[in-house]
Parts: C-alpha cells; structure tokens; sequence
C-alpha cells in the first residue's frame, strides 16, 4: 500500500480537476481552494520525498494488457532525482501561481471553476510527463498538457485573438507531435521497448543511423512543445491567456518539458546514442532559436511578449546545451530559468493588473516610485535573467557558456552575444516601464499589488537570487549527481561580463533614464522587421496557409470528390442502399420468409459442420 | 429410474446451486398472489421489489469461489428492466387496460423474474435437458412479454412473430438434442462424450460422427437464434421494434446472456480439439468465421438505414452480437471471461439507450431517431449520458465499449498465427466498426445538431431513468479508462 504513495502525485490534481468541473462548477471558491489543496498537498509530498522518505518502488499498473508483452501500456512512476526534483519545481512553482491566480483573477466575469479545473489538470498532465517511466505514458502527459494549454489560453475564448492563440499552439505542437510519434514508435521498433530502463542496454548495438534517426523524430517532440524554432511560432500568441497561466505553462514548466524529455533521454538511452548528427541539429536548432528570439525581443512593447521571447531565447540555450551533450547545464539552467521567469510572469501580471489591464510598456513609466516592492521582485528577477553575478541565473548560463566553450566555440560565441542581446531588452524594459514619469491614466493610479500576489512573488525573488549556490542547487537541481558548477575567472566569465556590460550600456545610452515617450530605434526597416517577427509569421500565413495549403486543398478536394465522395460515399451509400433494400426485401415482415431463412440457414450451417467430414 | 437419469446425464446438481433461481420464483410468485389478492397495492411497487429481488440474486452470483459471470449479468439485466418498466408506467397503462388503469400490469412486472431464474438455472447446466428446460422457462416467459401490450398492434404483432419463430428454434433444439443423444447415448456436455462421438461411438462409424455433428450444428443453430447471429437473426428487427420497451430491453440484453451461455458451454467440449490440424477444430473455426462476417455485415449495414430508434439497437444488437462472436474464433479457457466482458459493456450501454428511447417514447410520443432532436440543448446532461452510452456502442476510445471491442480484434489477431486464413474477417470487423460509429451518431447528432421544433418542451428525467443513465455512463467511462478493474 505505502509503496504505491507517489500515485497521489497523479490522482490528486485529478481529483481536484474532476470535481471542480463537475461539482464546484458554480462555486468558484471552492473550487480555487481545492485547486490549491491539492496541488499544495503534492508539493508537501514532494518535499518528503527529498527529504528522505522511502516507500520502495510504487507498482507498475498495466493500463492495456496486450498477449504480445512488449506491446502492452504500462503505467510505471520513476522516482529518481531528475524526476522527484522537476517535480519540485513544478508543484512548487504550481502553488505560487494558484496563489497568485487568487488575486490576480479576483472580479474576473469569467467562469473561475473552469480556470482552477484546467490548472489542476494541466498540473496532472505535467506529473505525467515528469513522473513517466515510458514514453508511451510521457505521449500521453505530453498530448494532455497540450490540452490544458489549449484551454487556458483560450481561457477568456469569447476574445477572437485568445480564441485564435489557442488553436494556433494546439495546431503548431501538433505538427511536433507527429514526428514525436513516429520517434516514439520507431523507438518501439528499434530498441523493442518503450521503457526508459530498458533502453540504455540496448543502444549500443543499433547502426547510428537508425539511433540518429529515432533520437530527431522524437526531438521533433521537443521543437513543438519548448517551441523551437521553426515552430517557435505559437508560444509568443499564447500570451493571450491570463498571466499566471503564462507564468507556469509558457514559461516554467510545460515549455521545459522538451527539455526535460531530451535529457530524460540522453540519460537513459546514454550520451553515445546521441551521435554527432543528431547533436549539431539538436544545438543549431537551439542557437538559431536562442539568436533570433533575442532580436525580436528588442522591438516588442508589450511586456509579456518581451517576456515571451526572452522564454523562447532561454529554451534556445536549454536545447543548445542537450545539444552539447551537457544535460547538467540544461537542467541547471532550466531550474533556474524556472524561479526567476516564473518571477517575471508573475511581476508582469502585477503590472498589468495594478495599471488598469496595460500592457504596453510605452504606457507605462515611473512604476518604481508607485509600486516599489513588485518593481524590486521584478528587477530580482531580472538580475538573474541578465546573469548579474551573484544571481542564479548567472551560475546556470555560465555552466552553458562553459560547456558551450568545450565542445564547440561556436555555440560559445553565440551564447554570448545572445547574453549581451538579453541584457539589452531587459534594461530597456525596465527603464522605459518603471523609471521617469507616467505616461498613461493606467500607470499614474498605479498601486501595490495585494498581498496574494505579493507573497509568489517575494518566495520567487528569494529563489531567483539563491537557486544557483551550491547549499540550494545541490540538493535541488533535477539531475542525478549535481554539483553546482564551482566559479573560476576564465573566458566565459569574462565574455560574460562583456555581454553584460555591453547590454547596459547601449541600453541607457539609448533609453537615458525612461525619460524618451517613443522608442529611438523603431522607424526603419530593421526594427520593423524585428516587430513583425521576422515575417515568420507572415510567411507561413502565405506560404504554407495560403499558397501550400491552397495547392493541397486542390488535391484534397480533388481526391474528395473523385476518390471520397464519389467512389467511397456515394458507392458505399448506392452499395450499402442496395443491401438495405435486399435485407428489407428479406425483412419485409412475412413470417413465412422469415421460416424460409432460418431454415435455409439451417441447411448451410450443417452443410458446414457435418458435411465436410 | 432416478439412476438410470444420472448415467444418462452423467451430472449431478445440488439443490444449494439453484437457490437464488427459487428464491426469485417464489418472489415472482408472492407478487402474483399479491397481484390477485391485494388489488390496492399499487402494481408499480412490484416492479421495485423486482428489481431489488434480482440485485440481491446478482450478489449472490459473485460469492463464492467460482463466480458465475453469466448469472450475474442476467440478474443485473433484469433489474434494470424492471426499473425501466417502473418508468414507463405511464406507456404499460395504455396499452394494456387503458389509460391510468393499472388493473393487469402486475404479471408484467412478475414475469421477468421468472425468467431469470430460468437462466440462472440455464447457467448451471451441465447437460442437454437441464439445458432445454432452462432454456424454455426463458422464452415461454419471453413469448408473453413480448405480446404483453394488447392495446397494441406492434406487440401483438411482435408476439406472434417471436411465437412462432421461437418455436421453430426450439424444436431445432430438441432435435439436436435427441440426434445427440441418439449419437452418444448420453446428454451431458463434456469433452470425453465428444471424443467418443468423433471417434465413432461403440462401432466406430464415420456415420456417427457425422451425424453427431449434425446435432452440434442443430443446437447451434438453437443458440444462435437466442443471440441473433445470422441466419437466425431474422426475427430481432421486428420483435424489437415492436414489443414493449421493457421486453426489447430484456430480450436484448437478458436473453442474449443466456443466448451466449449456451453457446459458451457448448462449445466449451471441444476445447481440448481445438488445435491447428484437427479437422474439427478447422471445421468449427470455419462455420463462426462465416457466422461472425454474416452477422456483422447484417447487422451493422443493415441498421445505417434505420430511423426507428429501437430497430435500430435490434440491428444493433445483430451487430454487438457478431463481434461477441469473433471471440469464438480462438476459444481458449479466457472465452467466457471475455465473452461476458463484452456483454457487460453492451449491457450497461444498451439499457441506457432503452431507458433514453423510454423517456422520449413517454415524453414525446414518438421512438424516431428524430424524437431525440434538441436533447444537447434541453436537456445537456441527459444529453450528455446518452451520448456516453451511444460512444460506448460505437466504440469510442475511453470508453468500456472500446476495450470490449479492442479485445475482439486482438482475439482475432491472436488466432490468425493458428488457422491461417482468417485475415479476411479484419476488414469485415473494420467496416461493420465504421459503420457502427455512423448509426450510433445518428442519435448523437440529433441531440446536438438538429433545431429543436417549437412545443419541444425540456424533459423531465424521473429518478429511476436518471440514476441508472448516470451509473452506467460512469461505469462505460471508469471501466473504459481502468480495463483491469474487471480482471482484479
């Protein structure tokens, strides 16, 4: 019975989805304190767990018995410290959002039982991917997660852009999706089971082709989910769902789950199944993504789409670093990124409510004097972000910068100019929203957040600052074996604070002391085409949705009417009408006839059995 | 005289194993007397004390160590049954002493008990006769509900079809019987009696293994009428559409356990010669291959057609009915798990479909599909429970059906490896599964999709209708989404 504790992980937060969607549907309260119960009573269970508490290991249910054993789906809980210490950082990060959604949803018109159920379901989704000893049950979580995003982006769906956003992440992370399948199943095929245990005995004997093959159809996975580019497309349109929600899905936890499943895979397939191949895509993928997310964020004036790419960029540098073959930085840098973006989100959402619902920066300005304490939170937070000495963020990239500078330098000057490009955008949002005057009605009424927004964020501003010291990283960092990376003077360093110093300067050299009402750099080509995302975006409004899509859709159509239509409907339908009419001419409701087929059945089935003797 | 019976069964029975099947007739018959004797009892409480009756003889089935899945499914049915006559008091007053006129409802409320004893007795069988007479208590019972409704044209008409056609059944029956007793000189069904058969008896005659096989393909031919396969089936579109709700809702799910029983248990003998070579064993895969593909082609092509709601769950239930037949393809010791695992999905979703089409009937006067239009609009939850139990029928992921109908293509598959040329019957089962999954969104889409007309009024969902919609919904999803809750 004790053994089979950490299936709590999983049932509680659905319980606590199911009841608030079916029971509580009318009492909000309700259902945001049971939302929170449970997700807190996961954390404390977490938090035991690291603590020591053994209960041996849980059982394994086999969800669909199939004869042919391999084929069955298993549902098996993994409770090594890579998946207890992700855990800790999801329900921890989890809790914090609940709390803070309390203020930051209060007098909401929207239904809140709906709110509080899709969190609690989407905390569910995302045990299942952390806690998963197979990759079947990873796919599972991992469609699941996809749902609840899906949900909560589109929270307030009565809103065109929200209601749009949803579908776009849902669509984008399918076209992921699908090649993660196909990894999933030629993973089956290849190493003949889809547990993790198993699979690192068996990787040295297949042909690396067929390894690189697998380990990039599954990475496909990850390009979707921790929105890579080229599909990086959905995850700054899913600002559009409340910011809490953007603080634990689309920034902390669900977009790091691409990340985790990679490293949950190099450990367990072992680093030389990830050959040569398939690392330079996986690292040029990341820094492409980590380069390009910088640049927009330069040109962005709402707050949480700064914040948005910074994401994007920070997931670039986490698959960079899988893709170095250096997991540890990656988690270590995910942990980190984890707290003090978390802590972004979070100040973000108490701008945005303390200013009237403002997200433009530009109508913003002098925040610091009317809020000072979330001002503070933020700025923690955007310490560690820039990597200012001191703060956990610094620990983490200089353990990518530093493994970045082993393997290939490359990927190292990369990471460094993308490093001065993150200190540049955050200075700028900084000086422009919270120095100066006010330069909108929002921001001049702006007061200090309420208390259950205050209190994530100062927990968060703690962790932002002490995550990356050894007594905290150590025990906490979800990877096996950690040892917070030891600080030496060294290139990495140095191009460090040349990044950073860089940043700053160009940064109040350009936006002085938020004094300026318009940015200095937009009106030309370039900041346009930063706005505008690169006209990514647009290319594939016309590209693949106009032009490719058009062309498909003429060859659609045309098997449709030929092939569909034509043969299959209206030949099945003319078919089946046709025995419709013979069974009804059968069935016509003579009991005579009746007798005749019952006895001429008759006949045919001793035909069959006696006959053929 | 009472030991020349026992060699020639070769079966004994204690008295204890028929306990509950008394103790529902003696309950059937104190609600007739009280039927007779206390008029001012009102003749719906029977059908409550009825269902109760039967639930506790459904518990009674699961105790002990060899529980008997096929009773337990019987007895459930007939609860339900009950209480969907309970709810459609209001239809059995009309039709039988005119309106509000409870007088000469009471024997419909008693009578199902009866039946239900027969097949718990039918689940004890060991031999031919027990076996028979089993059998008929079932359906002599079965014939009266059937015509139950004399107000009613269709229930006459229904009554008289099913009369005479079971009859007809029933005579194949004991003629296969006595071919096979004339064959083995014994009625027991057991492996030792088939082998001597087939080896040719005492005189070792090719003649008497054929004619023994003869009698087999007679008392399939019994059994397969009970559970409708083709090409016995003729009879269910009619019979169901016309008989009293209650009765097409006891015939389909009730009488098809017993149905499956007996073909269970006759089959059951020669499993020990059911290995790649043998020629019985080839012979038999042969004959329910081609059973199974005519059954699911019938039923499921047949019923795309259909606009009345009941016919189309008799087609359906020709359907079900040949999927549950693809199990025997790989008869192995798992066959009656299997086979009443599947028949507890169908079971919990068809009698909720009957209670659905119940509710409309009394509500809205009509059994068309269309009769369901604008449900998602007034009526969302019960909408939405129906839906559930129509999925499940169709076959919809996560739901129980699902899992029934997953086994039946994995039995399939399983058994391809040993007789070699079954792979044909895979598309037969993909198109009757596609096809089920149009019909049964037949009704789905005109809860949702069709404009409710005006003087559509909400409806309202007695107590009985809806705990037993909510349960069996709950239960298609909880069993659908943990299979091996069964198993444990």
């Amino acid at each position: 019975m004790i053994q089979n504790l950490p299936w709590l992980f999983l049932l509680l937060p659905l319980l606590a989805a199911v009841i608030d969607w079916v029971v509580f549907r009318k009492c909000s309260k309700c259902a945001a304190a049971l939302s929170i119960l449970s997700v807190a009573a996961t954390f404390a269970l977490c938090v035991a767990y690291l603590c020591g508490l053994q209960t041996g290991t849980p059982g394994i249910y086999t969800w669909m018995p199939v004869a042919a054993a391999q084929l069955s789906l298993h549902m098996g809980l993994v409770l090594d410290p890579l998946a207890m210490r992700m855990m800790l950082v999801v329900t921890g990060i989890g809790l914090l959002v609940h709390i803070f959604s309390i203020g930051y949803m209060k007098g909401d018109p929207s239904n809140l039982s709906r709110y509080f159920a899709g969190l609690s379901i989407f905390m569910f989704s995302m045990t299942c991917i952390v806690l998963a000893d197979n990759l079947a049950m990873t796919f599972i979580g991992w469609e699941m997660v996809g749902f609840s995003s899906y949900l909560l982006i589109g929270h307030w769906f009565d809103k065109a852009s929200a209601a749009d956003a949803a579908k776009k992440a849902f669509i984008t992370n399918r076209v992921g999706d699908f090649g993660f399948l196909i990894g999933i199943l030629l993973t089956l095929g290849v190493f003949g089971s889809l547990n993790f245990a198993d699979m690192g005995a068996k990787a040295a004997g297949i042909a690396p082709a067929i390894l690189t093959a697998t380990v990039l159809f599954l990475f496909c996975g990850a390009v979707g989910k921790s929105a890579q580019f080229p599909l990086h497309v959905w995850l700054p349109d899913a600002m559009e769902g409340p910011t809490p929600v953007s603080a634990l899905i689309h920034a902390a936890t669900m977009v790091a789950a691409g990340v985790y499943m990679l490293v949950r895979l190099q450990v367990a397939m072992g680093e030389a199944a990830f050959t040569g191949t398939a690392c330079n895509v996986i690292a040029t993928v990341g820094a492409i993504t980590a380069v390009l997310a910088a640049l927009m964020a330069v040109q962005q004036d709402d707050i949480k789409r700064v914040l948005a790419y910074s994401t994007l960029s920070q997931l670039g540098y986490m698959v960079m670093a899988v893709g170095l073959l250096a997991g540890e930085a990656a988690m270590f840098h995910l942990y980190t990124h984890a707290w003090f973006k978390a802590l972004l989100f979070l100040g973000a959402g108490a701008i945005i409510i303390c200013c009237h619902h403002e997200q433009d920066i530009w109508k913003m300005g002098g925040l610091a004097k009317r809020m000072p304490l979330t001002v503070l939170c933020f700025l923690m937070g955007t310490c560690a972000l820039i990597a200012v000495p001191g703060f956990s963020g610094f620990f983490s990239k200089e353990a990518i910068l530093d493994a970045a500078l082993e393997q290939n330098p490359v990927f190292f000057w990369v990471g460094a100019g993308v490093a001065a490009l993150t200190t540049f955008y955050m200075a700028r949002l900084c000086l422009v929203a919270f120095c100066g005057s006010a330069r909108a009605h929002g921001a001049e009424h702006a007061k200090e957040a309420c208390p259950t927004m205050l209190l994530p964020l100062l927990v968060l501003a703690v962790m932002a600052i002490i995550s990356g010291y050894g007594f905290a990283a150590d025990s906490l960092v979800p990877f096996e074996g950690f040892h917070a990376h030891g600080f030496a003077l060294g290139l990495p360093f140095y191009a460090g604070m040349g990044a950073l110093a860089l940043g700053l300067l160009l940064a109040f050299a350009l936006y002085g002391c938020g004094k300026r009402s318009k940015d200095p750099l937009s009106g030309n080509a370039v900041s346009d085409a930063l706005r505008n995302r690169f006209y990514i975006d647009a290319l594939y409004d016309k590209v693949i949705i106009g032009g490719l899509q058009e062309i498909v859709a003429h060859i659609i159509e045309f098997i449709d009417a030929a092939v569909i239509r034509g043969l299959l409907m209206q030949g099945s339908a003319w078919l089946t009408a046709r025995i419709g009419l013979l069974l009804s001419y059968i069935q016509g409701g003579s009991l005579r006839a009746y007798a005749f087929v019952c006895g001429f059945g008759l006949l045919i089935l001793i035909f069959l059995l006696a006959f053929n003797l | 005289m009472e030991d020349q019976i026992s060699t020639l069964c070769s079966a004994t029975y204690s008295w204890c194993q028929f306990c509950p099947a008394f103790a529902l007739v003696v309950l059937a018959g104190l609600l007739l007397l009280a039927d007779a004797f206390l008029p001012k009892l009102p003749k719906r409480s029977f059908a409550l004390l009825g269902a109760l009756g039967s639930l506790a003889a459904a518990v009674s089935m699961l105790s002990g160590d060899h529980p008997n899945t096929f009773g337990f499914l019987a007895c459930i049915s007939t609860a339900l049954t009950l209480l969907l006559a309970f709810d459609y008091k209001k239809i059995c007053c009309e039709s039988i002493a005119g309106k509000d006129n409870e007088e000469g409802t009471g024997e419909f409320y008693a009578l199902p008990l009866v039946a239900c004893a027969g097949i718990i007795c039918l689940t004890q069988a060991r031999d031919l006769i027990m076996l028979f007479v089993s059998l008929e208590v079932i359906t002599l019972t079965s014939y009266v509900l059937a015509g139950y409704f004399r107000r009613n044209r269709g229930s006459i008409e229904a009554g008289i079809k099913y009369l005479i056609l079971g009859a007809m059944s029933t005579g194949l029956l004991v003629f296969g019987a006595a071919w096979y007793f004339g064959m083995t000189g014994s009625f027991a069904l057991n492996s030792s009696v088939v082998l001597h058969a087939l080896n040719g008896g005492e005189v070792g005659s090719a003649a008497i293994a054929a004619g023994f096989l003869m009698a087999v393909a007679l008392l399939f031919a019994g059994a397969f009428f009970k559970i409708g396969a083709a090409p016995m089936h003729i009879w269910i579109p009619d019979v169901y559409q016309g008989a009293p709700t209650p009765t097409t809702t006891f015939l389909a799910v009730a009488s098809k356990t017993a149905g499956f029983a007996v073909l269970v248990m006759l089959v059951m003998p020669f499993l020990p010669f059911m290995q790649p070579g043998v020629q019985i064993a080839q012979m038999l895969v042969i004959t329910f291959s081609i059973v199974a593909a005519a059954t699911l082609l019938i039923g499921n092509l047949g019923a795309i057609c259909q606009s009345n709601a009941k016919r189309l769950l008799g087609y359906s239930s020709i359907g079900q009915a040949g999927f549950i037949l693809v199990f025997f393809m790989n008869p192995n010791s798992a066959l009656g798990f299997l086979v009443s695992q599947y028949l507890l999905a169908y079971t919990l979703a068809t009698v909720a479909a009957f209670f659905a089409i119940a509710l409309v009937r009394t509500q809205r006067g009509s059994e068309e599909i269309s009769a369901f239009r604008g449900l998602g609009k007034s009526n969302p939850r019960l909408a939405f429970l129906i839906t559930v139990c129509f999925a499940s029928l169709a076959g919809v992921p996560l739901t129980f059906g699902f899992i029934a109908k997953m086994y039946t293509f994995i039995a399939l598959v399983d058994a391809i490896p040993t007789w070699g040329h079954l792979s044909w019957l895979l598309p037969v089962m993909i198109v009757s599964a596609a096809a089920g999954f149009y019909y049964y969104f037949k009704v789905i889409r005109a809860m949702y999709w069709e404009q409710q007309q005006p003087g559509d009024k909400a409806l309202c969902v007695p107590v009985c209708t809806a705990a037993v919609l909510t349960v069996s919904a709950i239960a298609l999803i909880v069993l659908g989404t943990l299979p091996l809750v069964l198993a444990l």
